[in-house]
């Protein structure tokens, strides 16, 4: 009936579906965060020095990719592609600016937000594991930019890393139960894993 | 965010001698400059690294100097931001301080080196970017970096939707103005409730889009093996010449700032 990711699933290849929803929200979000970084440039300009300091206000919504690729296709590894391609995207067809070193904190963020899916078996969608997915995404991609950046030795380390992990939980976690609800409920994503499960609770088909 | 500036990038440079070469060849020195970059912390060897790329991407694509000057600005300013904030954070030896505010000399340096290492990266992704097509980009990858023609096809599928984006979300917009209640001053509601409406929409849309073009582009065949290329994307000696030259530059740089005693490690941050 429902139980979508058992075993027998994980070692069959991936459906065209299901990869091309992948890319669609790496497109839809890389597209987002791009009208966005250019509102975001001109008021970190403004900010001088704090400008560098804000961007962990912000640092969750990078998350958000995996949590709501996971929760649709419900498959092991659909955090961690989603999140490479939406930066293949930004990087290729972008221009995004940081390079492509960002596709290394993609893969590393993408492995920290699934970590809480795959240990409930991609079972549980509860707010808790969503919060636990920003946390452990925003907690480990915060040590690799902390390198990448130099920000070791600094004395606003721990305030970085604070800001950064509040962000990670409430955007890059529980905003993405909120998308991935709403979308459910439009009916959109119907046809994925995620609304073999809904509609399976109410009319078992 | 209005709809003149939601024009994607394209590539200026069609052409010139950086884009007829291997796109794959480009994108794989772009990432190994990229990383190396990573384990340097003094200013001088990005310094000189930076003038080398500089120098190297305006002679090989040939880009209007009012394009380069413009790609700088978010490289400048992001740039600009971690020297300040490592001049001020970063305890050391002390050259300036007024209350709270102290500039160290080690956050200079450690701060300039940060900074000139996104310039480096930053010309060297204009570059790129500026001679790459994204579509041979992914032939290219597919042919030449064995990526799967699932996943080659479905980016291409996601880079054809991108194309659509802007006028889709202006759509989008306008079509939430037409039903819009007025505020009562007579203007339309705009601010952040707005945009994550329309945001929601394009999210909505753009999902059963994708579900449509993978139907479409299973019942053409996609996945079936063995595929054949119609457009084969060159690969050739000159794009190995160019990944050697690439490579002893950046090796040559380094190791002459390491005879010098100019290069530092990551050690410079604990300094």
């Amino acid at each position: 009936m429902s139980t979508s990711s058992g075993p027998a699933r994980t070692r069959s290849s991936w459906s065209l579906k299901d990869l091309v929803l992948l890319v669609v929200l790496g497109v839809v979000f890389g597209f987002l965060y791009w009208v966005f970084v250019q509102a975001w440039t001109a008021l970190s300009l403004l900010m001088g020095p704090a400008g560098d300091l804000s961007q962990h206000f912000l640092a969750g919504s990078w998350l958000l990719v995996a949590p709501i690729a996971i929760a649709i296709v419900q498959r092991p590894f659909a955090g961690v592609i989603a999140e490479v391609l939406a930066s293949v995207i930004e990087v290729v067809f972008l221009g995004s600016a940081v390079g492509p070193l960002l596709f290394i904190a993609a893969a590393i963020q993408g492995i920290g937000s699934e970590i809480p899916f795959a240990a409930t078996r991609y079972r549980s969608y509860s707010w808790l594991t969503y919060a636990l997915s920003g946390l452990l995404g925003a907690g480990l991609v915060f040590f690799y930019s902390a390198f990448r950046s130099g920000w070791y030795g600094q004395d606003l380390f721990f305030t970085r890393l604070v800001i950064h992990l509040i962000s990670g939980v409430v955007l890059g976690g529980l905003l993405a139960k909120v998308i991935v609800d709403a979308l459910a409920k439009t009916g959109v994503v119907d046809n994925f894993a995620i609304g073999r499960a809904r509609l399976g609770k109410t009319n078992a088909r | 965010m209005t709809a003149k500036s939601a024009e994607l990038p394209a590539s200026f440079a069609s052409g010139s001698v950086l884009a007829r070469r291997n796109p794959t060849v480009k994108l794989a020195l772009l990432f190994v400059v990229s990383l190396a970059m990573v384990f340097i912390f003094d200013p001088v060897t990005p310094a000189v690294l930076y003038v080398v790329a500089l120098a190297a991407v305006v002679a090989s694509t040939r880009l209007p100097l009012r394009t380069l000057a413009l790609g700088h600005v978010p490289f400048l300013a992001f740039g600009l931001g971690i020297l300040m904030v490592n001049a001020l954070s970063r305890p050391g030896y002390i050259l300036w301080d007024a209350g709270p505010l102290r500039i160290t000399a080690e956050g200079l340096s450690v701060g300039g080196s940060l900074a000139l290492r996104t310039l480096v990266i930053g010309i060297l992704a204009i570059g790129f970017i500026a001679s790459t097509d994204g579509v041979a980009l992914m032939g290219s990858l597919h042919q030449h970096a064995r990526l799967g023609s699932r996943i080659t096809y479905a980016v291409l599928a996601g880079y054809r939707m991108l194309q659509e984006m802007p006028r889709e979300w202006q759509t989008i917009r306008q079509a939430h103005a037409v039903r819009a209640q007025l505020r009562p001053d007579g203007s339309l509601p705009s601010g952040l409730a707005a945009y994550g409406r329309a945001a929601f929409a394009l999210l909505v849309v753009s999902v059963r889009k994708g579900e449509r073009m993978a139907q479409s582009l299973e019942s053409r065949g996609l996945g079936l093996t063995p595929r054949t290329t119609w457009r084969k994307i060159p690969l050739t000696r000159t794009d190995w010449l160019m990944a050697a030259a690439v490579l002893a530059v950046l090796g040559g740089i380094v190791y002459a700032s390491h005879v010098l005693g100019f290069l530092e490690g990551y050690d410079a941050l604990f300094s």
